[in-house]
């Protein structure tokens, strides 16, 4: 029995599709793919906010700025075919607070991790029930939480997370047909977010952390340079829709100031990277490392958006805020 | 520097020490032969090799002395390492571990990032070369250099200790700048093709940085790109410098044993790498961001937010302003049209219908009014506030008195009253005429005196009195309030209302031949003992229709000696009782002596002399008010619910809210009447007529009490009594009356019998009680009815009055 009493949406994609035809020529392609314009070190802006939703203990806004060919092709539109999207997301905490009756006892913090796409969030529309890959970034947020909180200080506790996507990274570019190297590649970089902003609310509810986590992602991408060959390079913080062929992905959960990292997520064939003549390192070394990189990177946005949270906590609470 | 992990651990001198260390002179002599001739044979080969005396010495202690073997090797051995040294980085990186304790480093906050894949770059897995493998060696934790406990640098004091460590450690790091430029020089000469060839250490971000971006010294950092984020205290992401690159660069051309000097170049190539490329990554909101933080970053609003200025303000652009912004606090216009439509249903007729919408402030007036409205009118009556006790002392009225008349059926007792209206002009004479006639015409001339008090028209048929009749006639001290109660047995319920307002009793006795002996066994003595529980203590006994007797003295004297002993047993005082011998069909001693020469012998009071000569009685004007309703009746066409009765306390005003029990219903006094002739107040004792408004006559029924909100009388099930008994008392069904009221109950317990004069208790839990014995009994009612704990109750059962008293 259908549900009668909403207008529901249609079940799958609501954009228009496109079709072959409307790329005439491989340079319509070529000049509607959205190309990377930053150096392969260069990061993503990040705005990060923290304190947003009053309810909840805790929470955070986190968006990246959209890249420089979205904001091209928004302005001077050249084909139909969407342009890439930017991660937005909001992750709300609550708790610490007192687990339901019915829980059995636990001396430990009880973490529990949501990420929810909101509906519209990404090309293929998501359903109201959390599916298969929600869940699986769930996970991998619980991993990387897990080792940052300290959970003994909270016996009998639960602490929920809960992050909405509101607006997700692309898996490749909208033009491309899918192929067989299609992997969830937006997915990394939403996980990598979605560590980040948790770690922002969490800091912001004010619950015991050994450090700040920050969320990165590297890439090992096969993108035909002007001479025509593919030579796989190492990326930081790729959007995956201004690749054609992402090889491999990582992302890691990072602490900078214990130098450790909680969640690794590597995926592809990294065997094939290019790394320069000199590199003896292996290509999820590398993977690791610059995925370590972009973390710091976005850390530094972090620790921003925490010592304003810490500040306007102290402005609010003068006194109470002292001794936090 | 990786001086916390130790990677690669060179071995040192020590570890070879294996005992073979003997210092024998003769030996050490030949030794020193030997290696001088290896040294020079080494100088002088074809490319000349310079070696360090140990190396030279160790070669030598391995190859049993042998001079050409050591020259061999050592040759062999020089040449590898400068092969090596231009294609492949040096195999280990040394971690010095210092031989003496070195202050931990203060400045370094963060490790630097520990590069697993920098270190196990040229292991691999489960293979690792032998030279790699060492002993790891723990740093032990050697304490702090400076004072335990010692003031912070940053602190107030510094004590002096540490005050001399600071100033030595100034002059170290000063000495340390005027080498750094030479060091630096050499590092800035050395580097793009050093680090391609050794490209290997070095991360990846080092690469990054280098291809582009020169290292710049301290000196020339350009300003930031993105200079709006300064962040004085936060940890802005620390490239990790390469632990390898920075010893290398400082171990193969700074002498290694000096350790002190690369202590002193770390935190300068530090500065060097944080130059790289920490382009501020912080990003401003977006538009959408913006709409959902822009209040948050902008607390203040004294500039202008960039979503206002952003977002379309269609008033400005179209440059009218017809509409108003609307404002969600209120109810939906829809919402008003909808409140006003379902509000008017029922009161169509009475109301236009809802203006069309349009001025939204009048609609919801009218909404808000059409909730309120209701088809009975409110009426509001203006209180004038008076303080009704004061006016009652201030006016001069003359005391009112209310008397009740009874006495056996047929006694005579409404012919008496009416005569005595009849002469004292209350009636006019045409009126009594009129009544004659009509007496004389249905044959009972006799009766027209009663007509005056018996209006209805089933009383005059029958000629008895039904209910109790009031009239009201004045002297010249006193105005008397005649209630006139029935004689017949079947009304004694009336008669108890009647006696209920009485301050005092007239008990009229037929003279008559065997009427006198019958009354006396009948009502006469019901209502005597009536009255008397009722609370009356003054009672006039007239002795009526003594004409027929021819005012016979010794009859007159028979019936005050006989009444007067039963009076007394009662519980009248001798002297609150009168006689009066009269006539009530003639006039006789009612209020004109008689002129009959047989009445010659009594020489007292007349009725209306006795009545004047009775005691005015004070009533609880200061008590909450309580009234009993005596009657519920349609007044008037201005007043359509009126009731009358008598105040028993308390007084009242006109505009009074005041509240009817047991239907609990409020009710406003517009306007009431004290003895017939309106009034602005009145009090206790006195006859009102309350005309009533805001309130339905079915909550308003004669035995009601009438109270004020403020201090209402309870609603009760169940009460205790102390009653005398006039029949024998047992745990039965019973009528309770109080006054107009009267209710179903029972006796549900005989708690004990009473002594009569003392009201100690003789025996507890009787199983009955006697005729004429006082007993305190429980009482419970069906309805919860007014009662409160000074009231009279009369118990009856089965139309005979089986006892009464007090509510306790």
């Amino acid at each position: 029995m259908t549900d009668r009493r909403r207008i529901n949406g249609p079940p799958s994609g609501t954009r228009p599709a496109v079709f072959a035809s409307s790329l005439n020529s491989a340079s319509d392609i070529a000049t509607g793919r959205p190309q990377r314009q930053r150096q392969p070190n260069e990061l993503r802006k990040i705005f990060l906010k923290t304190g947003l939703i009053p309810s909840a203990s805790g929470s955070a806004y986190l968006e990246y700025e959209p890249s420089a060919s979205l904001a091209a092709a928004r302005s001077s539109p050249k084909s139909l075919i969407p342009p890439s999207s930017a991660l937005k997301l909001a992750c709300t905490v609550h708790g610490p607070k007192p687990l339901p009756r019915s829980a059995t006892f636990s001396p430990n913090l009880v973490l529990t991790t949501h990420i929810k796409y909101a509906p519209f969030a990404a090309r293929k529309r998501k359903g109201h029930i959390r599916d298969a890959s929600e869940r699986d970034l769930g996970v991998h947020l619980e991993t990387a939480l897990r080792g940052v909180i300290v959970a003994e200080r909270w016996p009998k506790s639960g602490l929920d997370i809960t992050i909405t996507i509101l607006e997700a990274e692309d898996d490749r570019w909208w033009g491309d047909a899918p192929d067989s190297h299609d992997a969830p590649w937006g997915m990394m970089n939403v996980l990598a977010g979605c560590i980040t902003a948790a770690s922002a609310a969490i800091s912001d509810a004010r619950i015991d952390c050994l450090d700040l986590i920050a969320g990165g992602v590297a890439a090992i991408v096969a993108d035909e340079s002007e001479d025509g060959e593919a030579k796989p390079k190492l990326m930081l913080d790729t959007d995956p829709a201004e690749h054609k062929a992402i090889l491999s992905a990582c992302v890691v959960a990072y602490m900078p100031s214990r130098d450790e990292i909680t969640e690794i997520w590597l995926k592809g064939d990294s065997s094939k990277a290019l790394l320069g003549p000199d590199d003896k390192r292996s290509g999820h070394e590398a993977l690791l490392d610059g995925a370590v990189d972009a973390a710091r990177g976005a850390h530094s946005v972090l620790a921003e958006a925490v010592r304003e949270s810490a500040e306007r906590f102290a402005g609010l609470a003068p006194g109470g805020g002292a001794t936090q | 520097m990786s001086r916390h992990r130790v990677k690669a651990v060179a071995y040192d001198e020590d570890d070879f020490d294996d005992g073979y260390d003997s210092p024998d002179p003769e030996e050490q002599e030949f030794l020193e032969q030997c290696t001088a001739e290896v040294l020079s044979q080494l100088l002088a080969g074809s490319p000349s090799v310079t070696a360090t005396r140990d190396e030279v010495q160790e070669a030598l202690w391995h190859y049993y002395n042998d001079v050409e073997k050591s020259v061999n090797y050592l040759r062999n051995k020089k040449a590898k390492e400068t092969k090596k040294k231009e294609s492949a980085p040096a195999p280990a990186a040394k971690a010095k571990v210092p031989a003496y304790p070195l202050p931990p480093d203060l400045v370094l906050q963060e490790p630097p990032h520990f590069s697993a894949a920098d270190f196990f770059r040229d292991s691999p897995w489960l293979n690792v070369p032998a030279h790699r493998k060492a002993d790891i060696l723990i740093e032990p934790l050697y304490p702090r250099l400076g004072l335990l406990g010692g003031a912070p640098e940053s602190g107030g004091k510094v004590s002096k200790l540490a005050a001399l460590a600071a100033a030595r450690k100034k002059k170290e790091g000063d000495k340390a700048s005027t080498a750094a430029p030479a060091q630096n020089a050499e590092v800035n000469k050395t580097p793009v093709p050093s680090t391609e060839q050794k490209g290997a250490s070095l991360s990846l971000r080092e690469r990054l940085a280098g291809n582009g971006k020169i290292l710049k010294p301290e000196g020339a950092q350009s300003p930031r790109p993105l200079g709006k984020l300064s962040h004085p205290g936060s940890h802005s992401p620390q490239k990790k410098p390469s632990p390898e690159l920075v010893k290398q660069n400082g171990a193969s051309q700074v002498n290694s044993a000096n350790v002190q000097q690369e202590l002193t170049a770390e935190p300068l190539v530090k500065k060097e790498e944080k130059e790289q490329p920490t382009v501020n990554i912080r990003a401003s909101p977006s538009t959408f961001a913006s709409t959902i933080v822009g209040d948050v970053t902008r607390p203040k609003l004294t500039e202008p937010s960039p979503l206002f200025s952003t977002s379309l303000d269609l008033m400005e652009i179209y440059g009218q302003n017809l509409t108003e912004p609307f404002d969600f606090t209120g109810p939906s216009p829809d919402d008003v049209v909808l409140n006003a439509q379902s509000s008017a249903k029922g009161f169509k007729s009475k109301q236009p219908a809802s203006k069309p919408a349009g001025d939204k402030k009048n609609q919801t007036d009218l909404a808000g009014g059409m909730n309120n409205l209701s088809v009975a009118e409110k009426v509001t009556v203006k209180s004038k506030n008076l303080d009704v006790l004061s006016e009652y002392q201030k006016s001069k009225r003359k005391n009112a008195m209310n008397f009740a008349v009874i006495g056996h059926v047929d006694a005579g007792k409404s012919t008496l009253m009416g005569r005595l209206l009849a002469d004292l002009k209350a009636i006019d004479q045409r009126t009594l005429d009129k009544y004659r006639r009509e007496a004389e015409k249905i044959g009972k001339g006799s009766f027209a005196l009663a007509w005056v008090l018996d209006q209805g028209s089933e009383e005059r048929a029958r000629g008895v009195t039904i209910d109790i009749a009031t009239n009201k006639f004045e002297t010249e001290k006193t105005v008397f309030t005649i209630v006139d109660a029935p004689g017949h047995r079947d009304f004694v319920p009336n008669m108890i209302a009647g006696a209920s307002q009485a301050d005092f009793a007239v008990l009229v006795i037929d003279s008559g031949t065997g009427n006198f002996e019958s009354g006396l066994k009948g009502q006469t003595k019901e209502h005597a003992l009536l009255v008397r529980s009722m609370g009356v203590q003054r009672i006039i006994v007239a002795v009526n229709k003594m004409d027929s007797v021819q005012w016979n003295k010794d009859r007159y004297d028979e019936i005050e000696q006989q009444v007067s002993a039963f009076l007394t047993t009662a519980g009248f005082q001798a002297k609150n009782i009168a006689f009066v011998p009269c006539s009530g069909i003639s006039g006789d001693n009612v209020t004109k002596r008689s002129e009959d020469p047989n009445v010659s012998w009594y020489t007292g009071r007349t009725l209306i002399e006795e009545l004047e000569a009775t005691e005015p009685y004070s009533h609880a004007l200061d008590k909450p008010l309580r009234m009993t309703i005596g009657d519920v009746f349609r007044g008037s066409v201005q007043n359509p619910l009126s009731i009358s009765g008598r105040l028993d306390a308390g007084s009242l005003q006109v505009g009074d809210q005041i509240l009817t029990m047991p239907s609990g219903e409020t009710a406003l006094v517009r306007s009431l009447e004290v003895d017939s002739e309106p009034s602005d107040w009145a009090v206790a004792g006195q006859n009102v007529v309350l005309n009533l408004a805001n309130i339905d006559p079915i909550h308003l029924r004669s035995g009601d009490v009438i109270c004020r909100a403020s201090a209402p009388i309870a609603n009760i099930t169940s009460f205790t009594a102390k009653v005398l008994a006039f029949e024998h008392l047992m745990p039965s069904m019973v009528d309770v009356h109080r006054g107009r009221l009267h209710v179903p109950g029972r006796i549900s317990r005989l708690v004990a019998t009473l002594d009569k004069g003392s009201g100690a208790s003789i025996k507890k839990k009787p199983k009955i009680v006697a005729p004429g014995s006082v007993a305190r009994i429980v009482v419970e009612m069906d309805h919860a009815v007014p009662l409160e704990a000074p009231t009279r109750v009369v118990l009856r059962a089965g139309g005979d009055t089986v006892a009464a008293g007090l509510l306790e």
